[in-house]
């Protein structure tokens, strides 16, 4: 009697799950059309912006605006000179003087500050570079100290 | 006779959703932008094989780091001369040199990051010539200004005060 | 007789009325939104799904809450886990925006906030919470992490270690490769194929400063290319994410410093 309602339960269990054979290429095979399936979990709109990761990405974006615009004023210097357009320093300073206060400024700042920062930062990353300050309290001890320079360094390159 | 992925119901939704993944992981940022296509799942070979790095090439691994680390250590006090003493061509031209070099290792950083050459190919080395032609350009700038004006500190110091 | 049971009845009584002080608090229920992802729908997008807990009834781990998730409202919920005490690894996830273990993390009490879990970030997912960590692990095959020597031991027997070289391996051997700390570095997002990511740069600095090995020259030369190693910008996001409290970031810098004039 047992063994007539063990067959019946391999029956129905039988028929609620279905198996396909596959040799060892075939199961291959599945799984990199698995593997092309897949989508890839969300990082940056998820991930909880930290000290390290914002300091470390402000530090790229001044890095490369700065950057940029040392090429645009050096390519622009030997644009002109080859192309003889007459421009130098007191071009820039023509321009520069003629806007008014409030632009003048927020431009100053807008150098100013970005240069605190990547100057106080590269000095924590040679920090690190010689091994020191990096534990987490160290990290952020010194992230918070960059933070303090850049306010006070580029408050004083901006305004005096 | 149906594929074996098509029997377990695997081949068909492969384009449906590649095209939803785009949007997360390839990094085609402008439309038209060939990228070549990655291994799925970033695999390459079996589970058991290890990854394979690239050979070795100082010149691209530990001598560049140090030179990098060098020349930014070298920009510290010249970064902070100016300000102390006033400017002075010396280290004005000794600044802007290194200046030069730390703009085109970052840069090259970045390149490396976010243009990377597994999946630009070709790209990458264009972008590559056009830093290196472009840091050309600019070092024949900075002797034009280093000859010409008071340095980079000069006219920076001069735009500063207007 | 009856009346020693019931006077023994009595005591009992008065243990079960204890007992019953949990069922007057008012109920704290908490809010977690966790990552679906079904395979066998591939082309349904991953979304998120909300489900209630009664704090009250659960444990005050994270893995203690999805496990009761998948007991009592969805079984088809998958994660993986297995130790429960933060040794094994497992259940690595992204909690809170954090990479941690499920296990070691404690529930947020503040019932006014939801919970947002994820899986492990910029990996492919093979369901709900489980990443797809095969090229991790071929990663860390690929530095060696075995001793290679090619002389026998000093003493013909053990090979000898001093109680200073031995210090050298603390805080590098802990490691319980879970990848939270690879996983959340950028870097590591970006250039997965080609960078090491911290857990496994750590395990070859494990190797690299272990004074039995004789193979440091492989090992180093291993690193020598743009992308293994130096794809580190120090970001230090490795650091502070590893759920052992462990310095994957120093570790890695160390590398560096030793590589500098190679």
């Amino acid at each position: 009697m047992s063994a007539s309602r063990l067959s019946a339960a391999r029956v129905l269990l039988a028929r609620s799950v279905s198996t396909v054979k596959a040799s060892h290429d075939q199961e291959n095979e599945i799984l990199i059309a698995q593997r092309k399936n897949r989508p890839v979990s969300p990082h940056l709109t998820i991930y909880q912006p930290q000290l390290t990761m914002v300091l470390s990405s402000f530090h790229r974006i001044t890095g490369v605006a700065m950057a940029g615009a040392f090429y645009a004023l050096t390519c622009g210097y030997a644009a002109t000179s080859i192309l003889n357009i007459p421009f130098d320093a007191s071009v820039l300073v023509g321009v520069f003087a003629s806007l008014p206060v409030a632009v003048k400024l927020s431009a100053k700042a807008l150098m100013a500050y970005p240069f605190a920062f990547h100057f106080g930062n590269g000095i924590r990353h040679l920090v690190w570079d010689f091994g020191k300050e990096l534990s987490i309290p160290g990290v952020y001890r010194t992230g918070y100290a960059v933070l303090a320079v850049t306010a006070v360094f580029g408050s004083y390159l901006a305004f005096f | 006779m149906l594929s074996l992925t098509s029997r377990i119901g695997l081949s068909s939704s492969r384009t449906i959703l590649s095209s939803q993944t785009a949007a997360l992981f390839r990094p085609i940022l402008i439309r038209g932008i060939k990228t070549i296509p990655q291994p799925p799942g970033f695999i390459v070979g079996t589970v058991n094989d290890a990854y394979v790095p690239p050979p070795p090439h100082k010149l691209e691994g530990s001598l560049h780091w140090t030179s990098e680390r060098l020349v930014a250590i070298g920009m510290v006090p010249l970064a902070l001369a100016p300000f102390i003493t006033g400017t002075s061509s010396v280290i004005d031209s000794t600044f802007s040199a290194l200046l030069l070099y730390h703009c085109y290792a970052g840069f090259q950083s970045c390149i490396i990051d976010y243009i990377p050459r597994r999946v630009y190919g070709p790209l990458h080395n264009y972008a590559m010539y056009l830093l290196t032609f472009g840091t050309g350009v600019a070092g024949y700038g900075l002797y034009q200004i280093e000859s010409k004006e008071d340095g980079v500190a000069g006219i920076i110091s001069k735009v500063w005060k207007a | 007789m009856f009346r020693s049971v019931l006077r023994f009845q009595q005591p009992t009584r008065a243990f079960v009325r204890g007992l019953a002080t949990s069922a007057e608090k008012t109920s704290r229920i908490k809010s977690f939104q966790i990552y679906r992802w079904n395979p066998d729908t591939p082309e349904v997008a991953p979304t998120m799904q909300k489900y209630d807990i009664d704090l009250n009834d659960c444990g005050p781990m994270v893995l203690d809450a999805i496990l009761k998730i998948k007991n009592e409202q969805d079984s088809t919920l998958t994660f993986r886990r297995s130790c429960r005490e933060g040794i094994c690894g497992s259940c690595a996830m992204n909690i809170g925006g954090r990479n941690t273990l499920a296990c070691l993390c404690r529930i947020d009490t503040d019932t006014s906030k939801d919970l947002k879990i994820y899986p492990l970030p910029h990996m492919f997912v093979v369901r709900d919470l489980v990443p797809d960590l095969t090229h991790f692990y071929k990663q860390y095959k690929s530095i060696q992490p075995y001793l290679q020597r090619d002389t026998p031991p000093t003493d013909g027997r053990e090979n000898l270690q001093s109680i200073e070289d031995r210090a050298k391996l603390d805080g590098l051997y802990e490691c319980i490769l879970c990848a939270c700390c690879s996983t959340s570095c950028p870097s590591y997002w970006w250039n997965q194929q080609q960078y090491l990511g911290p857990a496994v740069l750590m395990q070859a600095y494990r190797w690299l400063i272990d004074s039995r090995d004789e193979a440091s020259k492989i090992r180093r030369e291993m690193l020598q290319n743009s992308m293994s190693l130096y794809r580190c910008h120090t970001i230090m996001n490795c650091s502070r994410t590893c759920p052992k409290g462990l310095n994957p970031g120093k570790a890695i810098a160390e590398i560096k410093k030793q590589l500098a004039f190679d």
